[in-house]
């Protein structure tokens, strides 16, 4: 397991292109950050480095400390001990620098219902000091990145889930920021819009822009270039979605992955994970996924499924789920 | 100060969306006003009275008996002569003093001498009622002499007293409400992670509601001369500026309030927590003067109280600005206090 390493991890996605900028620079540089409420350790030294043009994927369970770090890193929130630079400033000393250079858009939608799309983003584009023609030049921008044209006179309670985001990202980059944190951006909000909006993430990732993404799905997890999994306050592990899969502890040497379509499939997982050929075994959809030895003997694996319907083993790749729930399990088994 | 004029213009945007809370906002009080002026009647009893009995007959007792009967009157008191009486009205609690003249058995239309404290025009009136009914059946005249507030107008007395409390009740609320709201909708923590000033914040919040307490305190002026015919003694400039530091100290108690309500419901409910001892102690309604020493003590920090002396030496007495400085001073000394309490936990309930 590597922690805290995987320099350059944006340069193996292919819709981004970092290599423009000529090096690769961090955006983010997070020294033995910790931050405690009370006895509780919100967020256990945590090191961590994400490059500028990347989009990194920041993942955990609900409670393992996310919104922590976050709110560190946006001078919301003073660390106990560590460092973290933030565009090349320190969150704790030049937080006012930090909060200029970065854009913020969070989980539950944080921009005023009663407001208009227009009167919104130019009240975020005064907070940060934007005003006459430049102001309305970058309205006009940011407006026709994420097409909110049509709605700009209405109040952005009446916008569904999906423009209403389009708005909160269009007011996170009014002031161009280099880095822009989104917290959970598509909770909520029906898979086409989910779908549409991450075109928009991968279209400001090349145009250099650095996204510090939170999510819960694992599509989403499986489009970013670089990926921190952070479990009980500490960083689990870290690397790009093939880097994880390929992890000894997930893969482990002289192991396949098969996939078996088994009806009904929660009987069929009893009868599997009683076998001693199976390492592992997780439902995923209507299939069930295995971890067995390369030598494994398929006919015996099959014959425990006797009385009910099987389909055909079908080998796979781990996903970025069974990396999470292998590298899960064997923390709360340890 | 950074963001300051984008929060005024967003805050004045907020006000005119929400049309509903700010006509009701600016109505409520306007109906109170109609209330406290025409309707509420004080049944007010028992009122400390002196008695100076230069008669010392039987009619003479009888007739303080009957003043006593009508349970509006406690004539508990004597004083040798009128002068010492008139001293007990002028520094005590007394509020009435009856003279009997010597003589008053043997008249056919004997008469009494009455002295009424009419600052509170409330007691005032009872007062006088006591004395018609009580002397009404042996035709005994009261000739009353009324010392402060001669026509005894109860408009005269709660008009400048509600211009205090309706802008402190508008004020309160108004800005608990606009800063709970915007940590209800989590916008901010959107504005926590902007470069925008505490100080541009607040104050762009505020001052849009320090505007409508103004245009109340002008609206209840205007209702209080036409409707009461209540006008300003003194300087009305002098008053605006000396109510300056009581929507100051309104709107850091309503910032304070914001730091402890979680939404909007409990920020109501503070509110009116905070309304009921201004109504009831600062001498609004009930002269501060009887009031046990623990209670006129917490009195003493009510920005109210002081605010009424302001308010009702500006109107009532025409009492000149720089006799009314030194509860400016005090109005001042709070509102700092507040604002200094209040921006210190605004700053923790961010985290």
């Amino acid at each position: 397991m590597r922690a805290g390493g995987g320099q350059g991890g944006g340069a193996s996605c292919p819709q981004i292109d970092s290599a423009k900028e000529g090096t690769v620079v961090s955006a983010i540089e997070i020294q033995s950050l910790t931050r405690k409420f009370g006895d509780f350790t919100a967020v256990d030294s945590l090191t961590l480095d994400v490059a500028k043009g990347s989009i990194f994927g920041f993942l955990g369970p609900n409670g393992s400390g996310k919104s922590t770090v976050i709110r560190m890193l946006c001078g919301l929130l003073e660390p106990t001990s560590g460092d973290a630079k933030v565009n090349g400033f320190d969150v704790v000393k030049e937080s006012e620098k930090v909060k200029r250079s970065i854009g913020y858009m969070s989980q539950a939608f944080s921009l005023y219902r009663d407001l208009t799309v227009r009167e919104n983003l130019d009240f975020f584009g005064g907070v940060y000091g934007l005003k006459g023609t430049h102001l309305n030049e970058r309205r006009d921008k940011v407006v026709e990145l994420v097409g909110l044209h049509p709605y700009l006179d209405r109040r952005a309670g009446q916008l569904s889930g999906g423009w209403k985001q389009r708005l909160a990202l269009a007011a996170s980059l009014i002031h161009e920021p280099d880095l822009v944190f989104l917290d959970e951006p598509t909770a909520g909000i029906d898979p086409v819009a989910r779908r549409d909006l991450w075109d928009l993430l991968f279209q400001l990732a090349g145009e250099g822009k650095t996204l510090f993404v939170t999510t819960h799905y694992m599509d989403e997890a499986e489009r970013c270039s670089d990926i921190a999994y952070i479990y009980l306050s500490k960083l689990m592990v870290r690397g790009t979605p093939a880097e994880l899969k390929a992890l000894p502890e997930v893969s482990p040497p002289h192991t396949r992955r098969f996939a078996i379509a088994v009806d009904p499939p929660a009987r069929g997982l009893m009868a599997l994970r009683g076998q001693p050929q199976i390492l592992d075994a997780t439902l995923v959809e209507s299939e069930i996924h295995l971890l067995v030895p390369e030598n494994v003997d398929l006919p015996r694996v099959k014959k425990a499924l006797d009385g009910l319907h099987v389909g055909e083993f079908r080998p796979i790749e781990p996903s970025l789920e069974d990396v999470f729930v292998t590298l899960t399990r064997r923390i709360a088994s340890q | 100060m950074n963001g300051y004029l984008s929060v005024v213009r967003k805050e004045i945007v907020h006000l005119r969306r929400d049309m509903t809370t700010l006509v009701m906002a600016l109505l409520l009080p306007l109906i109170q006003v109609m209330l406290y002026g025409y309707a509420i009647d004080f049944d007010v009893r028992h009122i400390k009275t002196v008695v100076v009995d230069q008669d010392r007959s039987r009619e003479s007792r009888e007739y303080v008996r009957k003043l006593r009967a009508t349970q509006y009157l406690d004539p508990d008191l004597t004083a040798a002569s009128e002068s010492d009486a008139a001293h007990l009205v002028q520094i005590n609690d007394v509020k009435v003093a009856v003279i009997i003249p010597p003589g008053f058995s043997r008249t056919a239309n004997p008469q009494v001498g009455v002295l009424i404290d009419g600052s509170d025009s409330q007691v005032a009136t009872r007062a006088r009622m006591a004395f018609t009914s009580a002397g009404s059946s042996e035709g005994v005249q009261a000739r009353a002499n009324v010392l402060f507030n001669p026509n005894m107008r109860t408009a005269t007395f709660m008009i400048p007293g509600l211009i205090g409390l309706l802008m402190q009740m508008i004020t309160v609320s108004l800005t608990s409400f606009s800063l709970v709201r915007e940590r209800e909708q989590g916008t901010l923590e959107q504005l926590m992670v902007s470069p925008i000033g505490r100080l541009g914040l607040m104050l762009g919040k505020l001052t849009p509601y320090a505007g409508v307490a103004l245009f109340e305190f002008a609206l209840i002026l205007m209702f209080g001369y036409f409707l009461f015919d209540v006008s300003v003694a003194g300087s009305l400039l002098g008053l605006i500026v000396l109510s300056t530091p009581f929507i100051l100290a309104n709107l850091a108690l309503g910032l304070l309030i914001s730091t402890f309500a979680q939404n909007q419901a409990q920020a109501l409910q503070f509110a009116m927590l905070t309304l009921m001892p201004s109504v009831l102690m600062s001498g609004f309604i009930f002269p501060r003067d009887t009031m046990p020493g623990a209670i006129y003590l917490i009195s003493q920090v009510l920005p109210l109280t002081h605010y009424l002396n302001i308010v009702r030496g500006v109107i009532v007495r025409g009492e000149g600005f720089f006799d009314l400085l030194p509860s400016a001073g005090v109005l001042l000394l709070i509102s700092s206090l507040l604002i200094l309490v209040s921006t210190r936990r605004f700053r923790k309930s961010l985290a």
